[in-house]
């Protein structure tokens, strides 16, 4: 725990500015190679993600996409390659210094706490902004109070942001899937990210659910300005939402570019139909 | 009221005070069960060590003077006074942390991702490795232990007790100790001052999120290692309380690591994932001992039944409901 006194107001709320413009690279993906064994899930794999875009990864089922995010999440230690965050190099790191940097993510098969309400869920979004040490938050006086009032305010914007009012104290185990996702995001949000990983926020979701998390995605890209790398399987939802999009498939790159370019690219057509290469 | 219903509510209370005790031990394996997974076999050795730890400050012992005397040829017992019961009992818990601290550095750090069963293993080593220290550091014999914790028969109420009694009975009032009084209250506040702090802090969060689920709580920024130094010191510190009632009762001796084992039952009672679980589960099998032993044992099996009866009933709950009364149910996929 960090023993930080520091009066209420000065409590950081937002992440430091990092120097980096509108544009430039955010975070630099270079040679990853990991393995599990003898299994190469990702092979000498290099994009990168811009400040400010949205950035699709897509691909057929098994090609790497999850491992790649649990690459830069801190999840899988890649054999080879080095990440550059927010011109930060390094290859290897735990997940949860990954967070304290600014990445926050949500899952294909959501991980939220179960047992827990809808406001704890987004609560534990910010727990790298929570500074408080452990003694002061047993006390529940002074510092640590206002500190988790200061959070709670801005976990009710993230609430209204996401139009689920109505069910912040509902345990998350009882709502239907897709409202799970929508505190999965919530969640992640509140992190304040500098970057946004987000591995298939539409699977599972009828049309309408689909219409609003694009609608929510498209505006925590503009109205935030954060910068978004997601998975999807859905293409249309990938065209239109979509800045640039890289394309993997048996854990190589394919593809690189912006959906127009992806679209005609003869290799990615191949992949999508199931035609064999030869190597 | 006739005697025989006062004799049953007063072994009832009995039972429910035992059972405060037992839930204490309890309370400690639950904790670090739902934050990491691991059965810590040695949480009664830890309530050992942390009363053994307590008396040797309190009564101004050297640690390690046998040793030290065996080596140097010296004759050191004491370092002069004593030490002021609080003082020592916060001494003791700085000690606790401290060993938290060593646990996850030496031990669980070097473990993680390992079959629960190794890490069983791995607790039961340390038990064996903690329960020889205590012995090194402060001598096998018996101590008495006394911070100040009123004990002995309340006489007020064995006096509004035996008005209860119809007139002409020969009735004398119930007996119950202040101390388990005490034990009962301390309990209370323990646990309610926990599930405030878990429901109402960020750290308390960050715990139920790790006992919720592992990658999710990583991926938020929780350090899981963090999250377990502080779970085992929590756990230390349920250690030093159900230390110092259990030392307080029956004096600080080597058989108290073995209120351990009555642990067990009380979990598969109350599930191995609650703490009220732990709590409801310990004051069942308090109440549960006592009454088979007045109503079965003394009467027809010649007593005893106390020994044994919790691990039968423990038994009969395997077979019926085997995730306990407020366990998770345990759905495994194939």
């Amino acid at each position: 725990m960090n023993v930080h006194l520091k009066p209420a107001q000065e409590i950081r709320m937002t992440r430091p500015d990092d120097g980096i413009k509108k544009g430039d690279p955010l975070l630099i993906v270079d040679n990853i190679t990991l393995r599990f064994g003898g299994v190469k899930a990702i092979s000498n794999i290099s994009f990168d993600v811009r400040k400010g875009e949205i950035r699709a990864i897509i691909g057929p089922n098994g090609a790497g996409k999850t491992s790649m995010l649990n690459v830069i999440n801190g999840f899988y230690h890649p054999q080879e390659g080095t990440i550059t965050f927010r011109g930060e190099k390094r290859n290897k790191m735990r997940p949860h210094v990954a967070a304290n940097q600014g990445i926050a993510r949500t899952f294909q098969n959501i991980a939220l706490f179960k047992g827990m309400s809808v406001l704890d869920n987004i609560m534990t979004g910010r727990i790298t902004l929570q500074k408080r040490n452990m003694l002061w938050q047993a006390l529940w006086r002074g510092p640590a109070e206002n500190e988790e009032l200061e959070h709670r305010r801005s976990v009710e914007h993230i609430i209204d942001f996401l139009e689920i009012e109505a069910i912040r104290k509902t345990p998350v185990g009882r709502l239907p899937y897709g409202l799970q996702k929508r505190v999965e995001l919530g969640r992640a949000l509140a992190a304040e990210p500098a970057l946004l990983l987000l591995d298939e926020p539409m699977a599972g979701m009828n049309l309408e659910e689909k219409e609003d998390m694009s609608r929510f995605i498209l505006d925590v890209n503009q109205q935030f300005g954060t910068t978004i790398a997601l998975i999807e399987h859905d293409m249309g939802v990938v065209m239109d939402l979509s800045d640039r999009v890289v394309v993997l498939d048996y854990g190589r790159k394919i593809g690189d570019g912006t959906p127009d370019e992806v679209r005609n690219n003869q290799d990615v057509i191949d992949a999508y139909l199931g035609i064999s290469h030869d190597e | 009221m006739s005697p025989a219903f006062l004799n049953f509510i007063e072994i009832f209370l009995n039972g429910l005070m035992a059972g405060v005790m037992y839930s204490l031990v309890a309370l400690g394996f639950v904790l670090i069960f739902k934050a990491s997974g691991i059965f810590n076999f040695a949480q009664g050795v830890m309530a050992l060590f942390a009363a053994l730890t307590l008396v040797g400050l309190q009564t101004g012992q050297v640690p390690f003077s046998h040793l030290i005397n065996a080596i140097f040829g010296t004759e050191i017992h004491h370092w002069g006074g004593g030490m002021n019961s609080f003082l020592a009992i916060l001494l003791t818990m700085v000690i606790m942390i401290v060993m938290a601290f060593l646990i996850e550095k030496l031990v669980l750090k070097h473990l993680v991702n390992q079959e629960p069963i190794i890490l069983f293993m791995a607790t039961i080593g340390l038990a064996y490795f903690l329960e020889g220290l205590g012995d090194l550091m402060w001598g096998s014999d018996v101590k008495t232990l006394d911070v100040g914790i009123p004990a002995g028969g309340s006489f007020w109420w064995e006096d509004i007790t035996r008005e209860w009694a119809a007139s002409g009975s020969e009735y004398y009032g119930m007996y119950i100790d202040t101390l388990d009084v005490t034990a009962t209250i301390v309990a209370i506040i323990l646990v309610v001052a926990l599930s405030l702090f878990s429901q109402y802090t960020a750290t308390g969060r960050a715990l139920r999120a790790v006992a919720d689920d592992h990658q999710a709580a990583m991926s938020v920024g929780i350090s899981l290692r963090t999250i377990w130094v502080i779970v085992w010191s929590i756990a230390g510190f349920v250690a030093l309380v159900a230390g110092i009632m259990w030392g307080s009762k029956s004096g600080v001796q080597f058989s108290l690591s073995l209120i351990a084992l009555k642990a067990l039952p009380v979990l598969i009672l109350g599930g191995f994932t609650s703490i009220p679980g732990a709590i409801v589960g310990g004051l069942i099998i308090g109440v549960a001992e006592k009454l088979a032993e007045a109503y079965i044992g003394v009467p027809y099996l010649g007593g005893a039944v106390e020994n044994w009866f919790a691990y039968v009933l423990a038994l009969a709950f395997l077979l019926f409901r085997p995730q306990g009364l407020f366990g998770d149910k345990i759905i495994e996929r194939i």
